[in-house]
């Protein structure tokens, strides 16, 4: 167990800069996850906490420990690759007993000990096999199981649920919750997926170009972006952003869009953000937007607007479709207290109001 | 009904017989002519006879099985060396880009120097270092068109290894190079085998080297197929069945190995 720390950690290539300067805590135990979309330098980030690429700037300290120049074996940590990395010449068993080949542990005593690890995971029965022998989840159980016979300072992972199928994507995220909770391993888990990351997370570190947007708890970050990226980045669907001005609890945009907005006072410039969630909608025949199209999901439905020029989405209970159809003229209005604003220069979030 | 034939598949048909008798008749004539007589030799054409194994007795009696056992201790030793050397160059090459795009191709550049260029420099270091009597000078002028090839063959197979498979056994606890050994190594053994093989046979026709670098006494196998053509004039028959010897196990390696010689060949030539 171990706190794992990055301080002004940077990577560059030539005169590519990767990473940026990067502040990071990860706290003991914790599970973080480093999100963001592809480029913006979290899986260059893990891999120089793995120890696979060397860091250009900065230093990583696990467990208070400098870990700049050691080699991967060195620094006590276990990885789960996208790919799972699976021996391919070895049975499941000699696999999740790898790592223990590196110590000094026995052989009998090592096989004893993976078996453990493989009936824990359910794997019991397949210890027999070969990688290429078991479906993708088994392979991805393998993969952990590996990771956690060592006990390790810190868990690694790097997409480890991207190749599998939605619904054991959803399924192997909470095993894979449970178990880091149980061994109380502090774990770093990259993913583009903000889904993933919102649920999984103790703490959230969202990514950009390089640099670090935000860090926080996952329901703090969603409540209260720090900046239109990460407005738009967290949350499904994404969060409507319109420019425009606020004059008498109204704002209009120079596109078209009409929305009440009764607590915000007078702007000349902003940047509004709703999540589709707090966007009301009334129908109205005088109404300034119109229902463009319905996407239903079960208990709700998203519905698409044309406001003007702007486009935006609403999230409604299916029972309201009712009086909402495609051509449906609606009045707009923001939940109150839902209201994200921002500077359109900066387009980081303005002080609360 | 009447069947279409494609022109094109008679063809093709046609011309693998040609190649495939060009290839096997002169084996076959060979063959014939190791248990003739030398009378029966000035007649080529002549294919029903009674058999006789004098030019077997020849050859046996002549040492031909310690030239060949000769020959294939050089080509092991070739081998050994330039698989050990070659795995690990060629996963250099493969996965860390070591010299560059040039090395890739590059490695193969020393094949374009004919042997006559490099003989004598390595007759004249035999000497300096008395290494003449040994076959130590053979071993060394064979590294030096067995290791580029072995290298440049296994290049294709290490790039079909995910560079992921190095990194998870580093971060299991591996130094680099037991990862190499203990996890990317035994993904390639089928290529390694194939060629080890490719290498032996390498080796093993060579003949240049040998006339020149092998002590003359106890020579190696091509070079003692060759001393059959003496003052006296050629000993085709007894020639015939040393030149049988030394192709035998050529052609049953080749066959052993044909598929994963066509990876190899092709894997390192179409990557890039």
């Amino acid at each position: 167990m171990a706190e794992v720390r990055f301080n002004k950690v940077r990577k560059e290539y030539g005169s590519t800069v990767i990473v940026d300067d990067v502040d990071i805590v990860f706290p003991d135990g914790s599970l973080t996850v480093l999100v963001g979309p592809s480029g913006c330098g979290k899986s260059t980030s893990l891999r120089m906490l793995a120890g696979l690429e060397e860091i250009s700037g900065g230093e990583i300290l696990i467990d208070g420990r400098v870990v700049n120049g050691l080699e991967p074996k060195d620094r006590d940590v276990a990885m789960v690759f996208q790919n799972y990395a699976l021996y391919p010449h070895l049975s499941v068993l000699e696999n999740i007993a790898f790592p223990l080949r590196a110590t000094k542990s026995r052989r009998a005593d090592a096989l004893r000990r993976a078996q453990e690890v493989a009936d824990s995971l359910g794997l019991g029965a397949l210890t027999s096999r070969k990688p290429k022998d078991l479906s993708g989840g088994q392979q991805q159980r393998v993969a952990i199981g590996r990771a956690i016979i060592r006990q390790p300072a810190v868990f690694l992972f790097d997409e480890p649920l991207s190749n599998l199928d939605a619904k054991l994507r959803v399924e192997t995220r909470f095993e894979l919750m449970q178990i880091q909770r149980r061994l109380g391993i502090t774990a770093v888990y990259v993913t583009h997926d903000q889904e993933e990351a919102m649920t999984m997370s103790d703490r959230m570190v969202v990514m950009r170009e390089g640099r670090v947007a935000q860090t926080g708890r996952p329901d703090e970050i969603y409540a209260r972006p720090n900046s239109v990226f990460v407005a738009t980045f967290v949350g499904s669907p994404k969060m409507n952003i319109v420019r425009g001005a606020i004059s008498d609890g109204a704002f209009i945009s120079p596109t078209g869009s009409r929305l009440a907005v009764a607590q915000a006072p007078a702007r000349d410039a902003v940047v509004l953000g709703v999540r589709p969630d707090d966007l009301l909608l009334t129908a109205n025949s005088g109404g300034t937007a119109r229902v463009a199209l319905i996407e239903l999901l079960g208990p709700r439905a998203i519905v698409h607007l044309d406001a003007g020029e702007d486009r935006l989405t609403s999230v409604v209970e299916a029972d309201r479709l009712s009086e909402l159809t495609v051509g449906t003229s609606v009045d707009l209005a923001v939940r109150p207290g839902a209201l994200h604003l921002f500077d359109p220069q900066t387009e980081h979030r303005l002080p609360e109001v | 009904m009447t069947r279409t034939v494609n022109p094109w598949s008679v063809a093709r048909a046609l011309l693998l017989w040609v190649a495939a008798l060009t290839v096997t008749l002169p084996l076959l004539w060979v063959a014939l002519a190791s248990v003739k007589s030398p009378a029966q030799l000035n007649d080529p054409g002549l294919v029903l006879f009674v058999p006789n194994l004098d030019n077997w007795a020849r050859v046996f009696e002549a040492g031909i099985l310690e030239a060949a056992g000769r020959s294939a201790m050089v080509a092991a030793v070739t081998v050994a060396i330039s698989v050990v050397a070659g795995s690990m160059g060629a996963y250099a090459i493969s996965a860390y880009k070591a010299g560059g795009a040039a090395t890739r191709f590059g490695i193969l550049a020393a094949q374009v120097l004919p042997p006559a260029v490099l003989v004598f420099p390595f007759l004249t270091m035999a000497y300096a270092l008395r290494l003449d009597s040994t076959y130590i000078p053979v071993i060394f002028a064979h590294l030096s068109f067995v290791l580029p090839v072995i290298t440049w063959f296994l290049i294709g197979f290490f790039d079909a290894v995910p560079r992921s498979l190095e990194e998870q056994a580093r971060v299991d606890g591996f130094s680099r190079f037991a990862a190499f050994r203990l996890v990317v190594l035994p993904q390639v053994l089928p290529g390694i085998g194939a060629a080890a093989i490719f290498g032996f046979t390498l080796s093993w026709n060579d003949m240049f080297y040998g006339l020149i670098l092998a002590p003359t006494q106890e020579t190696i196998l091509p070079v003692a197929i060759a001393a059959f053509n003496t003052f006296r004039g050629v000993e085709l028959g007894a020639m015939s069945a040393a030149i049988i010897i030394a192709v035998v196990p050529v052609v049953i390696a080749s066959f052993f190995i044909q598929r994963r010689l066509v990876q190899g060949i092709s894997g390192g030539a179409v990557k890039f």
